[in-house]
């Protein structure tokens, strides 16, 4: 998609289709009446429903402390096939599938590792979640799972007949990745991470990821297919962490000129911090500033289309910009701005 | 019965009126400051507020005036940190804060640790530290550290990737009484059980206290693989380590 008042195409990998995902039961979306709890979506024809919380799922710890894990919940209703929790389960997929799809996004990430801890029901999960997304869809899957065993049985169960599908990810740890991907003709996704450990600064990122890039390259992969995540580390914990990836990106897109691709995960940069959505709408707009084309994200919250609109003298966007390039130290300025309720969502300029 | 208005420290006060919620906290956090001199009182307030230059002053008026290394410690450092631990738990706090805290816990205990080493005190307790094998993700492990470390703990951190016996020889060598273990992957999650069961094989599970956490772990997991404990976030991890160091020491 074109990001408005850029001339940037920015490819949106949709991480919505995650077994990870989570919902606060103190959250808008949660609903509790009478016998039924759940949360409340809206059908692709804009019918309101109920993902109705299954029994065993409330005994969960996760559930107990207030988070839903939503995506889990529809697909182990969906799986089963038959009853109401199969039926709502589809339903709720549906709509992951179709909102992404709406707001622009090109990839449908799609990752289990949550489902369950046993490497059986994980494959079989992913095997079935890639063909019921690819029946909801045209687009293309990208297969993201720790397990490189899991990615292959997503990888098998792509379609050949559409566009290349992404294999996320190959790394130093992990580089029989690249093999699958010539193997299965997949687009990849490749990260920073060292052989034996993350990158502390700029630098490492930049030499972890150009050997990924080069043996990928080596091994027949054109720049155009590759997508380098430079690993996007939380704010709250360094405040030279988002100066760490943003240099990356810049060094990468000089490094390698405009036909790869850089992306990466960029709400993890606010982890630990209120208003997170107004961090990563800044990060985004720095990342791409910085050379990024690309981003692991939830299209339909982050709407990448209308990130560039914002009004960048706000004190909200300043206040922001300062957190992301370590200019406000432990992000006194930016809490102590929320708790005064003095930080508004990011709006276009008048 | 000692009631807030027996509390000397402004701050202090004020605190545990606006974010101790718990009966049973309140009772405790009152009984707790209403008994500690105003000047432990006062360290205690400087932690809240993550103010280090503070923090390291008064530690260092109150160790010239003579009062006891491990009464500034208790009464003041870790009596802060008990309520930056309920604010960040109730979501009133932020992970930099947090930090903020730590650091000015670490910038008390600067002073202490010598003081007490020197007198054969033992520190609360020595945590080994390390993210299990074939995962190298370590903020999550990296944040308990320095909650631990801001909380009195001595921790040996053997990073990330770590084998069974590169545990077990941790524990062996620095005679440790607490073992945690992160993960953050499903794919990784395992290889704690196998660490657990490595210990049982070496015949030294009875020595250890195994703390597991990280974002996929769950009790139910901690439970099932014999872990002694679980920690759902960093304070979370530095509660659990007191209560087994105590239980250590008893």
């Amino acid at each position: 998609m074109k990001l408005s008042g850029t001339d940037v195409d920015f490819i949106i990998i949709g991480e919505n289709v995650h077994t990870t995902r989570v919902l606060l039961k103190r959250g808008k979306r949660f609903l509790a009446d009478g016998d039924r709890e759940g949360v409340t979506y809206n059908t692709v024809d804009g019918e309101p429903k109920l993902l109705t919380i299954p029994e065993d799922a409330k005994r969960g710890q996760d559930y107990e402390e207030g988070r839903i894990k939503h995506v889990k919940i529809a697909v182990q209703g969906a799986m089963k096939g038959e009853g109401a929790g199969a039926e709502d389960g589809m339903a709720y997929i549906r709509q992951l599938v179709h909102n992404q799809e709406l707001a622009g996004a090109a990839f449908l990430d799609v990752n289990v590792d949550e489902i369950s801890i046993k490497l059986e029901d994980q494959k079989a999960a992913m095997a079935w979640l890639v063909k019921t997304v690819q029946s909801m869809t045209d687009l293309p899957v990208s297969v993201d799972s720790s397990n490189i065993e899991v990615i292959e049985v997503g990888l098998e169960a792509c379609d050949k007949d559409r566009a290349a599908p992404m294999l996320n990810s190959a790394s130093l740890e992990r580089i029989d990745a690249l093999d699958l991907a010539v193997r299965h003709n997949a687009r990849v996704v490749v990260t920073a991470a060292g052989e034996s450990g993350m990158p502390d600064s700029d630098g490492p990122r930049v030499e972890n990821a150009s050997r990924m890039v080069d043996l990928a390259m080596e091994k027949g992969i054109p720049a155009g297919d590759l997508y380098v995540d430079p690993l996007i580390f939380p704010i709250s914990v360094d405040g030279a962490f988002g100066q760490h990836s943003l240099d990356a990106i810049r060094a990468i897109r000089e490094k390698y000129g405009p036909e790869i691709h850089i992306t990466g995960g960029m709400s993890n940069v606010s982890f630990g911090i209120p208003a997170r959505k107004i961090i990563n709408d800044v990060f985004l707009i720095l990342a791409v500033e910085a050379g990024a084309d690309s981003g692991i994200v939830d299209p339909v919250q982050s709407r990448p289309d209308e990130v560039f609109k914002v009004d960048r003298a706000s004190a909200s966007y300043q206040l922001a910009e300062d957190v992301l390039m370590g200019r406000d130290k432990h992000c006194k300025a930016y809490i102590k701005a929320w708790r005064k309720k003095m930080l508004e969502p990011l709006a276009p300029a008048a | 019965m000692a009631e807030l208005s027996d509390i000397a420290n402004e701050t202090i006060r004020e605190e545990i009126e606006e974010y101790v919620e718990r009966p049973e906290e309140i009772e405790r956090s009152v009984e707790l400051f209403a008994r500690a001199r105003p000047l432990m009182q006062d360290i205690a307030a400087a932690i809240i507020e993550g103010d280090d230059d503070e923090v390291d002053e008064l530690t260092r008026k109150a160790l010239a005036e003579d009062i006891d290394a491990l009464e500034v410690m208790d009464d003041g450092l870790i009596a802060g940190m008990g309520i930056v631990g309920i604010k960040f738990r109730e979501a009133f706090i932020f992970v930099p804060e947090v930090l903020s805290c730590a650091r000015a816990m670490k910038a008390g205990m600067a002073h202490i640790e010598p003081i007490l080493s020197a007198s054969g005190v033992e520190p609360i307790g020595t945590v080994i530290m390390g993210t299990v094998k074939g995962d190298l993700h370590d903020i999550g492990k990296n944040l308990c550290i320095m909650m631990l470390r801001g909380a009195g703990f001595v921790v040996v951190d053997l990073g990330v990737d770590t084998s069974e016996d590169e545990f077990i020889d941790a524990v062996e060598e620095h005679g440790a009484p607490i073992l945690g273990m992160s993960a953050l992957l499903t794919t990784t999650m395992p290889n704690m059980g196998k660490t657990i069961e490595a210990f049982i094989d070496a015949d030294l599970r009875e020595d250890v206290k195994i703390l597991v956490g990280g974002a996929p772990v769950t009790q139910e997991f901690a439970d099932d693989m014999g872990a002694d404990g679980y920690g759902k976030d960093a304070l979370a991890c530095v509660a659990l380590a007191k209560d087994m160091a105590a239980e250590a020491r008893a």
